[in-house]
């Protein structure tokens, strides 16, 4: 057990009150060890496009169909066609991920670590999520999915499909595995789901695709291909997308998994705290070379129309008891 | 120190007729740097040529006033100044049916 896990109750009730007068760290409640504190009002800290692998030529013809787009975060204001710049919840810029609008296509951003120890890790973030607003067309435009435009209910809400933080983990001789979370805002069939869900399988590597086990086409879920691999944890959750989509709300998450029983912990969004403990972690059955020690999170938005969805990242903790 | 960002916007992408790429937001940059990289063009006379767009809202395009540029070799370039919030590059390939695979980057700086 580190030092930090172990902390007397002096020094705990110390560090607390630094927290708690320190304005951008208050908002959150890291572990005793913070790895990266990424305010996106000062750059993207490292959250990047993920990019399948690609051959010893740079060819990057050879990058799997579902991997080689998942497009670059963007530093953004917050800018809408209807009142201008809405702004982040701190200082003027997010990070925003962004989709094409294609349904089914997955934009990413992912973080890359190693672990210096085995225990709690924990990330936290201030997000929103949306669809690109619509301009113009008939009254068809006033519905979607199962969403007819009434003044409070806006069919754009039903255009956002889902997003996902997740993790890619190794170590121990090569076992690797994910721990997944993704909010399923709307089914494939648009219908509003508010729904958590984990995947049963592991995530599709491009090793097993070279291997000819796996091969998937341009927007296939890479999390998880088949919907039928997705399990439901908790109950639905309404979050605040808030009528139209062009109106900015910030909320607060916070997910902790435990890297030495690989396993997941509990997830925090808001008011809402699900226990995950009995969310399986499957790892792969083959072991992973030139991975020891990963520790990457990534974040990522797929739609299930053709609508542009957006994640929009304000700020993210990372930090562990190791 | 400035602020910079390289984003690849189009990758192995091959192009036909008219496109446009994705709407991209660099409030924050002072300068920005189009690299077209030509990777394959489907005959000789397969010519492709490129102007900036700027966007109040990431939905309604215009020209940047830049000018068209025609791509030349491996690698075409040019900057672009005064964009406002939003950028992309609408181009055309011609004759008419002709392709060239290309990588399109934009690299921004505060």
């Amino acid at each position: 057990m580190s030092e930090a896990r172990s902390a007397p109750p002096a020094e705990a009730a110390f560090r607390s009150a630094l927290l708690s007068v320190d304005p951008r760290l208050s908002k959150f409640q890291p572990l005793p060890r913070i790895l990266a504190f990424d305010a996106f009002d000062s750059g993207t800290h490292g959250w990047t496009e993920l990019l399948g692998n690609y051959d010893g030529r740079g060819n990057l013809d050879t990058v799997d169909d579902h991997m080689r787009d998942f497009r670059p975060p963007q530093l953004s204001s917050c800018t809408f066609f209807d009142i201008g710049t809405h702004g982040a919840m701190t200082g003027t810029y997010a990070l925003k991920l962004a989709t094409r609008p294609i349904t089914g296509h997955t934009a990413t951003a992912i973080r890359r670590l190693t672990m210096s120890g085995r225990g709690l890790l924990q990330i936290e973030a201030y997000f929103t999520y949306k669809a690109e607003a619509t301009l113009g067309g008939g009254p068809e435009s006033d519905r979607f999915g199962d969403v007819v435009w009434d003044g409070n209910l806006h069919p754009s809400e039903a255009q956002f499909g889902a997003f996902t933080v997740a993790t890619d983990l190794c170590g121990d001789g090569g076992l690797r595995y994910h721990t997944v979370a993704r909010y399923l805002n709307t089914d494939l069939d648009n219908r509003l789901a508010r729904q958590w869900v984990y995947p049963t399988v592991p995530e599709p590597t491009p090793r097993e695709h070279l291997e000819g086990k796996v091969k998937l086409g341009y927007a296939a879920d890479f999390t998880a291909p088949n919907p039928e691999d997705w399990e439901p944890f908790g109950e639905p959750q309404e979050l605040c997308y808030n009528e139209v989509p062009t109106k900015v709300n910030w909320h607060y998450l916070r997910w902790q998994i435990d890297t030495e029983a690989r396993r997941n912990m509990e997830l925090q969004v808001n008011d809402r705290v699900f226990d995950m403990s009995d969310v399986p972690v499957p790892p792969y059955a083959e072991r992973y070379d030139s991975l020891e020690n990963l520790l990457n999170f990534y974040f990522s938005v797929r739609t299930h129309s053709a609508t542009r969805n957006f994640l929009f990242l304000d700020s993210v903790v990372i930090s562990v008891d190791w | 120190m400035r602020q910079s960002q390289t984003a690849v916007l189009e990758r192995n992408t091959t192009l036909t007729g008219e496109f446009a790429t994705e709407p991209y937001e660099a409030a924050w940059a002072g300068e920005a740097r189009w690299f077209v990289q030509v990777l394959e063009r489907s005959a000789e006379d397969a010519e492709l040529t490129l102007t900036t767009q700027i966007s109040p809202d990431g939905i309604t395009w215009c020209d940047h006033d830049g000018g068209t540029h025609r791509t030349e070799g491996e690698l075409t370039t040019w900057a672009v100044r005064e964009f406002g919030q939003w950028l992309r590059v609408r181009g055309d390939v011609a004759p008419a049916g002709a392709q060239v695979k290309v990588r399109i980057y934009l690299a921004v700086k505060s």
